[in-house]
């Protein structure tokens, strides 16, 4: 079985999960109080974040590795990681306002978490124009190494934000040192979305991944 | 106990807003595998 067709395959399962998860949330976990269904956003918020946030890190990570061994298996799956993450960021800065407009009563704040996210969203857009700007593989291939690394260091501030500012954003609840304060249905509609959406990344990042094979064939056929 | 807010257009919106960035995303994937 191809490359291509392993990522479509795990990106199928990934999406009819996903509708599991939206049955799951919507009808079999309960209302919280206070915010109403509202809430119920936060199962798809969090896990959309936590995979924008691996595939920066992978980014930064395959980028460190590409800078190293110079090998351009690394910078593929850099490039791969990359889209990815911007189709996660995207429902991460969507799904965000959307949640925040009858909770905060606004749909965004410039506070340091909402910020930064918005940054890490915008190093994802530079990192594929630069790609889309440089021709030459090797060069391109060192240029978006830097800018990777840049998303890497920005991740624990990410992170982090939420505790060094004061911020309109919740602290985490599942990712801290203590146990998560969730009740337990909710918890585990969380963890499975986290599942299922750590899922759709392998599947999509398999499948960008076997594009660029696919072009780079195509380009040496042309040349 | 207080009222639980009446805010499901909401979260209506950010499930159909989150199925259509990941099914569009998926679809595009797709389609690019398979342009000659």
């Amino acid at each position: 079985m191809s490359l291509a067709h392993k990522g479509r395959r795990i990106t199928l399962l990934g999406l009819v999960l996903l509708a599991g998860v939206y049955v799951r949330a919507l009808a079999f976990t309960p209302l919280e109080r206070f915010q109403g269904p509202a809430q119920k956003i936060f199962y798809l918020h969090v896990p959309a974040a936590w995979s924008a946030m691996l595939a920066m890190g992978l980014v930064g990570l395959c980028s460190i590795l590409y800078l190293i061994v110079k090998d351009l298996r690394f910078d593929r799956f850099a490039a791969a990681s990359a889209e990815v993450g911007t189709a996660f960021s995207l429902v991460m800065l969507t799904t965000g306002p959307i949640w925040a407009k009858p909770i905060w009563g606004t749909w965004w704040t410039w506070d340091a978490r909402l910020t930064l996210t918005l940054f890490l969203f915008f190093l994802f857009i530079g990192y594929l124009l630069l790609r889309g700007a440089v021709v030459e593989p090797g060069l391109r291939a060192r240029y978006s190494a830097v800018l990777g690394i840049c998303g890497l260091v920005l991740l624990p501030f990410i992170h982090l934000s939420v505790y060094l500012f004061r911020t309109l954003h919740p602290q985490p609840i599942v990712l801290k040192p203590s146990s998560p304060s969730l009740p337990g249905s909710m918890l585990v509609t969380l963890l499975v979305s986290f599942a299922v959406f750590t899922l759709l990344y392998v599947g999509f990042v398999t499948q960008r991944y076997a594009l660029a094979l696919q072009r780079e064939a195509q380009g040496r056929e042309h040349a | 106990m207080p009222d639980v807010p009446h805010n499901g257009a909401y979260m209506v919106a950010a499930y159909i807003v989150t199925a259509v960035i990941l099914l569009g995303y998926a679809l595009s994937l797709y389609r690019r595998a398979k342009q000659p």
